[in-house]
């Protein structure tokens, strides 16, 4: 499995991947929309065959007179490819850019009531909190809980690399050409 | 200059004035009655401006016919007004008649030459067009007139780098640059943006140097870090400053452990010499980075022998213990290394036995005892492993004993499903997906693979239903599919119309998927002045360039292919569109002769009650399409907007004039997006042949030539070729002789015969089924004695032969079917029974009896049908017949 940052080639093949596995769905106007707007948020977990199994479609919300924060558009991983810990690691990668890019405080997005499963990926793996509940925010008519997630952690982490960067680079790697220059 | 009657008097021009600002803010009505406060008085009655306006409103509420009407009276009367022309441009670019608009914008530009919003207008018309000399003469202007904002800058940098003048792109960011003031607050996203562009214009422009040292010198901008690592990183390595480069990727992998390409690049960076080498860099790399699957994945590629069985044995065992049940796809590209998957199959059988015996993957492991789920995740694998090694049956031996073992788990229905469609029984694998879904009605993606497998054996209302479940309610399950363009389902949806001989429906869906394409490219519009504002370029650039190539995308090429070949059909039985209309009328028909009065009169009363029921049936379904195709009062807006979508009509459709003109227009964009896939040069040859058009029969020829001179269609189509030049010849001019005697030689070796090629093209491919097929045909066509030969090479099932699978020999049983070689009802029985032996699950191949619930496919379907048959001619058996 490879995760990369997705491309304008990667857009068609992310809506795909979404009318598989979401209920929810966009036209593709939407998806140059995000990755015309924010091209640094959305990522792909792409097979050997390089077929996309798994996307995050994120944002940033845009009002000026709020704390600036990103949100989820979408999040899917095909079912076969479950377990795996791509949803994790694909919001890992969002949510690191959410607040190099664009100073993002927190991170928010919607989840149907109903969807236990991915209720228990936020609030267990992935640390949201349940900030509200929407009612009818669904087409179907269903509510759903708009979660958060502090992002002041991964600021921090991003500050601790910077600092730990010359000791971790002390580190040399097998074949490695500085070796013989040193 | 305007004329003396269309200059407004000052009251009149307030009135006008209200007019334009109504539009403006979308208050249609209001526009409306302030226009006809001007035109009610008589003297302005034929004022052209404010003709031109209400058109351009009336446009907005949908009466274009009125619209056009006004907009046209305008433009007459008032043929030097920039706002007639402007408007007639706006008109003609809401109806999407791009190049008429931009003539219109350049009229009225000739009277207004430094208006802004004609000179943005039409700039946007031109990079949609990509007319991008002309784009580049416009935003000049724009510059000229708006030199204060930054989209005239950045745009006439863009128009640059779109005619791939890169100075003068990074001249005009220059200067731009220079006029402004580094942010002091950072993150600046769009002053990084812009860094970024400018360094994407110099690395394009291959000055790599310059593009390290400018990125470096505005490092302290650039907030987009993995942008600035990456395009680092790659820089450097171009340079062979391995030493910095081996940093940075060490740096990237850090930031994402699943990234592939860092570690392809880290080890291009690195001096590694052998694969213990490389093993040992990624022993470390996994210590490092103990989560990441890329380090314990790509060794298995690599590793050889004793060594990979030790690497794969610790590969394997954690995800049994857990319950990963994707583990068997992320191994499935070793399979191409037979060695390989005789070592995991050795190794996971082992485990079955240990786990039986002992409850342990190895007996001597100082772990605890596995879970009893364990077990379960071995017999998964192994029932894909099996699977993927054609062994069906053991493959549902295991799958079966897992689904015992836990009869809760989704996953083992799906892949019981799965391994039916692999060994070929369709009706089979639909039942156990559906089983699947019924088991979680809220996972879509179980619910789509149903709908996909009961679309295969064309159950096609079951199939909209189901896919129904997920739809917005209220609106037919279609309409949302295609709303939502899901082109994998109608791709689906029209091979099984094409396969129940709804020739009309195939084609509708497939001219949906078109139309999806061109609302893609349509899409674009609106981004062009949201980007230059945004200073999201790069994405920007990288969006324009793949609309360059959109239909290039599988999609299409899927879908063009399909309908090229159906249209191709069309084209060969021009019976067919109405066969399948009155399918009742021809039973009627039948010799009843041999019956007695009152025999015949009951059978006839009971077939005039069933057309008559059918004939019910069938307004029914009219009535219930129409249903759908009316426009819904739904207050979602989307929906609104749908009502100015195409419908498209299946008999319109099915009626063509020229089914060759139509599939030659889906052929185009494959000509220009798909060349080096060599089905498109062969599908140009098959539409050019029935048009005799022979030197692009030629053409076509020569590209597919160039992608596989082996292809068996391509042999097949090139003595097709040579066949008719010998007849054709002497009709055809001396220019074409002389290109045709050129080109010939090339493609048949030097210039051999039909027959010496046909013999040189078995002797290469004796072990290949499909190429013997199109041997087979060409023996045939050439000696029509020899068809007790040709079908020998075709029922050939030995094993030495390298493609003797399910889909190799059901094409072989379809082409005997197909009456090409004559009859054949002899030979297809004992061919049958052959292959049944060979693919027990296969209902192609079952015994009469047992395949009454046999699929009865149409004699043309999509995809698989056996290459070249009914091209350019029919088969010499055909012809005798007729």
């Amino acid at each position: 499995m490879n995760i990369r940052q997705a491309t304008p080639d990667d857009l068609l093949n992310m809506q795909h991947c979404n009318l598989l596995c979401l209920p929810e769905n966009y036209q593709m106007k939407y998806y140059f929309y995000h990755g015309l707007s924010w091209p640094q948020l959305s990522y792909i977990a792409e097979d050997d065959e390089k077929r996309i199994v798994g996307y995050v479609l994120a944002k940033m919300e845009e009002d000026p007179d709020d704390i600036p924060h990103g949100h989820i558009t979408s999040l899917a991983v095909r079912r076969t490819y479950r377990r795996l810990g791509l949803a994790q690691k694909l919001m890992d990668q969002a949510s690191r850019a959410m607040v190099e890019c664009f100073g993002a405080r927190y991170v928010s997005l919607h989840v149907r009531v109903s969807n236990r499963a991915a209720l228990h990926l936020y609030e267990n793996t992935l640390h949201f909190s349940k900030e509200d509940v929407e009612a009818k925010y669904y087409a179907d008519g269903e509510d759903a809980f708009a979660m958060k997630r502090d992002l002041s952690n991964v600021a921090e982490m991003i500050a601790r690399e910077k600092r730990d960067e010359p000791s971790r680079h002390q580190k040399s790697l097998p074949g490695s050409r500085r070796n013989k220059t040193s | 200059m305007a004329a003396n009657s269309q200059k407004l008097p000052q009251k009149e021009s307030g009135i006008f004035k209200k007019v334009v600002r109504s539009y403006e803010c979308k208050q249609y009505k209001n526009g409306l009655k302030f226009a006809k406060q001007i035109l009610s008085n008589p003297k302005h009655s034929d004022h052209g401006e404010t003709l031109a306006m209400k058109g351009l409103i009336l446009n907005c509420i949908g009466k274009k016919d009125d619209a056009y009407d006004c907009v046209r009276r305008g433009l007459k009367n008032d043929l030097t007004s920039h706002v007639c022309w402007h408007v007639y441009g706006l008109l003609q670019r809401s109806d999407k008649k791009y190049d008429e608009a931009i003539k219109a914008y350049r009229n009225a530009l000739k009277h207004d030459k430094e208006n802004v919003q004609i000179l943005r207008d039409l700039s946007l018309l031109q990079v949609q067009m990509r007319d991008m000399d002309g784009f580049c003469d416009t935003r000049y202007q724009l510059l000229k007139v708006r030199p204060a904002q930054r989209s005239s800058w950045v745009g006439y940098a863009l128009a640059y780098h779109m005619n791939n003048d890169f100075e003068m792109a990074l001249k005009v960011m220059g200067e731009y640059r220079k006029t402004q003031a580094p942010p002091q607050k950072l993150p600046d996203y769009e002053f990084s943006e812009m860094i970024l562009y400018e360094v994407q214009l110099l690395m394009e422009s291959g000055a790599y140097k310059d593009a390290l040292k400018f990125l470096e010198d505005f490092r302290h901008y650039v907030s987009d870090m993995l942008a600035y690592a990456e395009i680092k990183g790659d820089i450097l390595l171009r340079d062979k400053r391995f030493e910095e480069a081996e940093l940075i990727f060490h740096d990237l992998i850090h930031r994402n452990p699943e990234n592939l390409m860092y570690y392809q690049k880290l080890e291009e960076c690195l001096n590694i010499t052998s694969d213990e080498n490389r093993m040992e860099l990624y022993r470390v790399l996994k210590e490092e980075f103990p989560r990441s699957h890329v380090c314990r994945k790509v060794p298995l590629g690599f590793l050889k022998g004793p060594a990979f069985r030790d690497m794969i044995d610790q590969y394997l065992r954690p995800p049994l213990h857990k319950g990963v049940p994707s583990l068997w796809i992320g191994l499935k590209a070793l399979y191409e290394n037979k060695e390989k998957a005789q070592v995991i199959e050795e190794l996971v059988l082992l485990y079955e036995k240990n786990l039986q015996s002992c409850n342990k993957f190895h007996p001597e492991d100082p772990d605890p005892m596995e879970p009893p789920s364990a077990i379960l995740w071995v017999w998964f694998f192994l029932a894909q492993h099996f699977d993927r090694c054609g062994d069906h049956r053991r493959a549902l031996e295991y799958i079966d004993k897992s689904i015992d073992h836990t009869p809760t788990h989704i996953e083992l229905y799906m892949l019981k499903s799965k391994i039916y469609k692999h060994a070929g029984d369709l009706e089979e694998a639909a039942l156990w997906m559906d089983e699947a879904r019924s088991m979680d009605t809220a996972d879509r993606f179980v619910n789509c693979k149903c709908v996909k497998y009961l679309l295969r054996v064309n159950k096609i209302d079951r199939a909209i239903e189901t896919a129904g479940l997920f739809t917005r309610e209220g609106m037919p399950p279609l309409q949302t599919m295609d709303d939502m363009q899901c082109m994998w389902f109608q791709k689906e949806l029209a091979r099984a119309y094409w396969r129940s001989g709804q020739y009309g429906e195939a084609l509708v869906k497939y001219h949906e998927i078109d139309k999806h394409f061109d609302d893609i490219i349509e899409d674009q519009f609106d981004f062009h002045t949201y980007c230059m504002r945004k200073m999201t370029l790069r994405p920007y650039v990288g969006v324009l360039r793949l609309e360059d190539r959109i239909r290039g995308h599988r999609f299409y090429f899927d879908s063009a292919h399909d309908i090229i070949e159906l249209y191709l059909y069309l084209y060969d039985n021009p019976d067919a569109k109405r066969a399948k209309d009155a399918p009742i009328a021809e039973e009627i028909e039948q010799d009843l002769s041999h019956l007695s009065e009152s025999e015949r009169r009951k059978i006839k009363r009971k077939q005039r009650k069933a057309l008559a029921k059918a004939k019910e049936k069938a307004a029914e379904q009219e009535k219930e399409k129409e249903k759908e195709n009316k426009p819904r009062h739904d207050d979602d807006r989307k929906a609104a907007t749908d009502e100015n979508k195409i419908k498209f009509n299946p008999k319109e459709l099915l009626n063509v004039e020229d089914p060759l003109n139509e599939a030659n227009k889906f052929l185009k964009p494959l000509q220009s997006m798909c060349t080096g896939n060599i089905r498109t040069h062969l599908l140009a040859y098959a539409i050019h042949s029935r048009r005799r058009k022979y030197l692009l029969m030629l053409q076509s020829l020569k590209r597919a030539f160039s992608c596989d001179p082996e292809n068996p269609t391509l042999h097949c189509y090139i003595v097709d070729y040579v066949l008719t030049l010998e007849k054709e010849r002497p009709e055809l001019p001396d220019p074409v002789h002389t290109v045709i005697d050129d080109c010939i030689p090339r493609l048949t070796d030097g210039g051999k015969s039909p027959d010496e090629l046909n013999q040189s093209f078995i002797a290469k491919h004796s072990n290949s089924l499909e190429h013997l097929v199109a041997a087979a045909q060409v023996l045939y066509k050439l000696h029509p004695d020899y068809r007790t030969k040709a079908i020998a090479m075709v029922t050939n099932l030995s094993d030495s032969l390298i493609d003797r699978s399910l889909r190799t020999c059901r094409n072989v049983h379809k082409f005997l079917s197909s009456g090409f070689l004559g009859d054949c009802s002899d030979e297809l029985a004992s061919y049958s029974s052959q292959c049944h032996a060979l693919f027990p699950f296969a209902s192609s191949f079952k015994p009469p009896v047992e395949a009454g619930k046999e699929l009865e496919s149409s004699p043309a379907s999509p995809g698989d049908a056996p290459p070249c048959v009914g091209v350019a001619g029919r088969s010499p058996a055909a012809q005798k017949e007729s």
